[in-house]
């Protein structure tokens, strides 16, 4: 049976990333979370490994922290889950993430379509999928918003600018989808009791013959200064607020 | 069913419904745990001081494993008025050392609980966040298991552990829709601040800590606040009688702001930034609002659900009370030779833990705080009465008497009403 | 020849390109598909324009080929306009080179001789300082450089495609409202918006302002009360209006991101604590059912 793969990213939610006074950035104490958009991406495998008539499987590349997303994953339908350990995904480009995605999907064996996400909710670099079809030299589709398969075809509609494009390619390949694909669904209670039963391949940096070096080197990482005025006309009756804010955007001279 | 049967499934990840699965699945129950919150204690932001004496009488020495902040050392009651502010400080170090383990801790939430389902996992337990229970199950009258995230599941028994206002205890029948009087609304924010800031600002030892009570916060409303240290953190919240808020005809944040910006709470919290945010219901009626029943066949209530929480005015006591009543759970589930005696063998539990007669002897302490000067008039008068004793610009003093009078009769009080309050405080003591 | 590769599917976008690679004092190599762009691009001041031929109609298709390309000539830097197929295109050649690639930077400079990009992370909350080596991709919006005038040779070149991707079908998106990217006023709808009916508040009071209505994601993807093109933020449109009112958005970085070049950024919202009044130069804590009628009567009756 052919397998379908959902990459997903563990990564820290960005609503928990503490600004320190001098800027610089606490994201120790940061929640993890599947990328957003890699639950649709998980959806879009589970779909599309229903219509293949093959089995949908969670693959992720992260440190040891990561672990704790498979069950989040499993319980989300895939049958079964794959993670690369290792310390090195937090160093990771993604020259050195496609290598180790599409490495493993080499061993995983029998894939006929690998889905990503359009873009990771922390570097939101949109390079992955492309990326892995390079590796792999396996065609492309990315902006992929709905998808269907016709015997080995894959018949796949982007978005993109200022068009809808209809494409057509063989299997197997790679396509990053867009959020609007599918609205991933919340997990129900059996499916979560059943993820943690569901079986997990693990793979170690070594096991996959890949160079981890990245290609490019952080110098640094910083918060976003945001500033604005911030006049903020909170209190009193309505109709002055509405009167101190047209009077301050006449004065702008924005009106 | 195979799989979906288990020996209990408990709704709710907070210490009740923590306690009661850590129990059950040390002695190998399968326990399946319900949590609506993305993760334990996620959506609970209540609580700051937790007595660790409940966490021993589960485990012995799981106190010193616990994600705890700061040892209570510093009990302090403060008494605001207008500006004014009246505050004591009771210091003891050997708080700090009964048995090797402190009395009392801070806590939060939000890393509390997440370590205590991770112990209770460690035991075995499975601990599923981020579904709601919607429903209970019920067969011959019997409750045989929940509906959650669009799931039948189901177990030999089910525990509600749902805290206050408790859903499932209404689903089953047992509670009504709680009566506004009955409860009270707390709000607490978590304002971050740097250790070394909080230790000097209220004058602490490392590790040390304080828990402050505080009246006369709520403008006569029946109510009041308190102020926990965390490590790096304060928690800083009140609770008011929602009924009295509106017809007062105020909002609860509102007046949580304008207990922020008193003088004399300001500065304490001068530069720290709030982290988080919440409201939440907490039971007021102590021993008297215990619900009738507290299980029916292959159901029980423990934990704030089933009322146990004492809101002393100098203290509140939920978290230590809902350890005990899950721990008393989960003994009766283990120890009952059929499941016709599970309710009563908890009933028996709940005493032998003496969660019951905890409840009982703190019982007149409603009544007590049912004072409605407490709130408002005492905390006035006392600080009018520090203002005459305090305040020497050269004139002749009036003689004490005088001045105590004075100050009794320039806040509208009778000597009848004085004596009136004494007496029924005298009487639920 | 080596130098910097400039690719865009927009003309304007591969002139502010090429503008980019010569402020750099090195060659500006343009790569195209299309002849009109072509020429056109003869005019932008680069040193070399090559017309790539081939068989496929899917520019996606040519990564292979760029990549083989771009490593013969001793490319140093190959650099993209961040759209839809561009994004794509450069990722497969830094995939087919193994090399370096930076999305989207907000901007890149030569330092001793090294790239050093930025970027934005996390939604748009942080942002993150890279240093490149060697040939490496970089992708960049429209609007970060400006192009320049000059002229140069048109080459053409074969080049073969990955012809197992075909195109079936290419349907324009009609555009409902008007382009968002351009507009000099926004009103910006939130989550807040209990039923579609009630845009109407949103259009009122864009019809006195001369503005356009934009949204935030929910409201064009799961609600479906506008079209896609018109929600705003780092997965949707990137606005820099003169004036963006929002009512009932909460602010999360997201949306955000693409709002901040706008000139003067005004709030409405029930929710003191709302991270758009952080974002906001002007804002009303209150109910946009209430707020937003009564600004459109005022601005009316002025
Ligand atoms: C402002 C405030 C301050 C307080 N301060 C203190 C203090 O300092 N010390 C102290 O000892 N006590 C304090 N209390 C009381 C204490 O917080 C509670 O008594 C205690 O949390 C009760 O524990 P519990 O396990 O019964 O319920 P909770 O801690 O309320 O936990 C119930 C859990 O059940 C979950 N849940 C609810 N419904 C469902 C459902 N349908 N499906 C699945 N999950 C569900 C909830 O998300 C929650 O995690 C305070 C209370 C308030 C409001
Ligand atoms: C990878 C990624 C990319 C994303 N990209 C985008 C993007 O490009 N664009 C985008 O918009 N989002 C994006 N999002 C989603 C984003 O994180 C937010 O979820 C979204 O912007 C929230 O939309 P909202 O403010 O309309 O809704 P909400 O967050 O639900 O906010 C509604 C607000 O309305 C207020 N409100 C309620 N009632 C009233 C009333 N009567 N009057 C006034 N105020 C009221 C509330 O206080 C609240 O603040 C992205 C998310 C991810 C993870
Ligand atoms: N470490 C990773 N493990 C698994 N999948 C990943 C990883 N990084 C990126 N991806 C996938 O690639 C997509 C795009 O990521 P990015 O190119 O970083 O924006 C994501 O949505 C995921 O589907």
């Amino acid at each position: 049976m052919s397998k379908v793969i959902a990459c997903y990213k563990w990564v820290a939610d960005e609503t928990d990333i503490k600004v320190n006074a001098d800027s610089t950035l606490d994201i120790s104490k940061a929640k993890g979370k599947i990328s957003d958009y890699d639950r649709n991406a998980i959806e879009a495998a589970v779909q599309a490994a229903g219509a293949l008539g093959g089995t949908a499987v969670a693959l992720t590349f992260g440190t040891p922290k990561a672990k704790q997303s498979l069950k989040d994953a499993l319980s989300r339908g895939p049958a079964e889950a794959c993670y690369i350990n290792a310390e090195e995904a937090a160093r990771a480009d993604g020259a050195v993430t496609a290598k180790a995605l599409a490495a493993a999907v080499k061993k995983i064996e029998n894939v006929s379509l690998v889905v990503c996400g359009e873009g990771a909710s922390d570097t939101y670099a949109r390079q992955t999928a492309p990326r892995i079809g390079a590796v792999l030299d396996w065609p492309v589709i990315t902006s992929v918003s709905s998808v269907r398969f016709d015997g080995n075809a894959l018949i796949a509609v982007r978005r993109l600018e200022d068009c809808m494009q209809t494409v057509k390619s063989e299997l197997p390949a790679v396509i990053a989808v867009l959020p609007e694909m599918n609205s991933a669904p919340i997990p129900g209670l059996k499916a979560v009791l059943s993820a943690g039963k569901k079986p997990v391949t693990e793979f170690k940096a070594g096991d996959l013959g890949v160079d981890f070096a990245p290609k490019t080197t952080v110098s640094a990482l910083k918060a976003y200064a945001m500033n604005r005025k911030s006049v903020i006309f909170s209190e009193g009756e309505i109709a002055d607020k509405v009167k101190e804010l047209t009077a301050a955007l006449r004065k702008e001279g924005v009106l | 069913m195979g799989d979906e049967n288990f020996d209990a499934i408990v709704i709710g990840a907070g210490p009740a419904g923590i306690a009661c699965a850590y129990t059950l699945a040390k002695q190998g129950k399968t326990v399946l745990v319900i949590e609506r919150g993305d993760s334990a204690g996620s959506k609970n932001v209540t609580g700051g001081r937790f007595y660790t004496y409940a966490l021993e009488m589960v485990d012995r020495g799981l106190t010193a494993e616990a994600a705890l902040e700061r040892k209570v050392t510093h009990e302090q009651i403060m008494m605001l008025s207008g500006n004014r502010a009246i505050s004591v400080d009771y210091y003891d170090p050997s708080f700090n050392r009964v048995g090797g383990t402190a009395q009392s801790f801070t806590i939060l939430r939000a890393v509390f609980d997440p370590w205590f389902a991770g112990k209770a996992e460690e035991m075995g337990a499975t601990v599923v966040c981020g579904i709601r229970v919607d429903d209970v199950i019920e067969k011959e009258g019997k409750i045989v298991g929940v509906i959650a995230g669009g799931d039948e599941m189901y177990a030999n028994v089910v525990v509600a552990a749902d805290g206050v206002n408790s859903f499932i205890a209404q689903k089953a029948g047992l509670i009504k829709d709680i009566e506004s009087h009955a409860v009270a609304v707390g709000v607490k924010e978590i304002i971050e601040l740097p250790a070394q800031t909080i230790e000097q600002r209220f004058n602490l030892k490392s590790e040390e800590g304080a828990a402050r009570l505080i009246l006369g916060c709520t403008e006569g409303i029946h109510g009041g606040g308190f102020l926990y240290t965390n490590k790096e953190s304060i928690s800083l919240g009140a609770v008011f009688m929602p009924e009295e808020v509106a017809r007062h005809g105020r909002s609860l944040p509102e007046m949580f702001q304008e207990f922020k910006m008193h003088p004399a709470i300001c500065p304490l919290l001068e530069g720290g930034k709030t982290v988080e945010y919440g409201g939440h219901l907490v039971a007021e009626e102590g021993y008297r609002g215990i619900p009738k029943k507290l299980y029916r066949e292959g159901f029980l209530v423990c934990g704030e659900a089933a009322g146990f929480v004492v809101n002393l005015g100098y203290t509140i006591r939920g978290l230590d009370l809902a350890v005990l009543s899950g721990l008393a759970a989960a003994k009766a589930i283990l120890e009952a030779a059929s499941p016709a005696k599970v309710g009563p063998a908890y009933m028996q539990q709940l005493e032998a833990v003496k969660l019951l007669p905890i409840m009982r002897a703190l019982d007149g302490f409603t009544d007590a705080l049912d004072i409605p000067n407490l709130f408002g008039t005492y905390p006035k008068v006392a600080a009018d009465l520090f203002q005459k004793l305090y305040a020497v610009d050269g004139s002749v003093p009036d003689h004490l008497r005088k001045q105590i009078w004075g100050v009794v009769k320039g806040n509208k009080l009778t000597l009848r009403q004085l004596f009136a309050d004494g007496i029924r405080g005298m009487k639920a003591l | 020849m080596a130098g910097i590769y400039v690719y865009s599917d927009k003309k304007d976008l591969a002139a502010e390109l090429v503008g980019f690679a010569k402020g750099c004092g090195k060659r500006a190599i343009v790569l195209t598909f299309d002849e009109r762009a072509a020429k056109d691009l003869s005019n932008s001041g680069a040193d070399k324009v090559c017309l790539l031929k081939g068989d496929s109609e899917l520019v996606e298709n040519y990564g292979k080929s760029i990549a083989h390309l771009l490593a013969e000539q001793g490319a140093e830097l190959f650099v993209v306009g961040a759209t839809v197929s561009g994004r794509d295109i450069a990722a497969r050649v830094a995939g087919y080179l193994d090399c370096a690639m930076v999305s989207e930077a907000s901007s890149i400079t030569y330092t001793d001789g090294k790239l050093v990009t930025e970027r934005m992370m996390y939604g748009g909350s942080v942002q993150q300082s890279e240093v490149l080596e060697g040939l490496c991709v970089v992708t960049v919006r429209a609007g970060k450089f400006e192009a320049i005038s000059g002229a140069a040779e048109v080459t053409t070149l074969e080049i073969s495609a990955d012809t197992r991707t075909t195109l079936v079908e290419r349907k324009d998106i009609v555009k409902e409202g008007a382009d968002l990217s351009v507009a000099e006023r926004i009103v910006c709808v939130g989550m807040a918006l209990d039923k579609r009916e009630d845009l109407q508040i949103a259009h009122d009071l864009a019809a006195v302002l001369g503005a356009e209505v934009g949204c935030t994601r929910g409201v064009a993807e799961e609600k479906h009360w506008l079209p896609v093109e018109q929600y705003i933020g780092m997965s949707g449109a990137v606005v820099k209006p003169k004036l963006y009112l929002s009512m009932g958005v909460s602010g999360q970085i997201q949306h955000v991101f693409g709002i901040r070049d706008s000139q003067i950024i005004v709030a409405v919202n029930t929710d003191p604590k709302a991270p758009i009044f952080k974002a906001a130069d002007y804002g009303i804590v209150g109910d946009m059912y209430q707020v937003i009628p009564l600004l459109t009567k005022t601005l009316k009756g002025a």
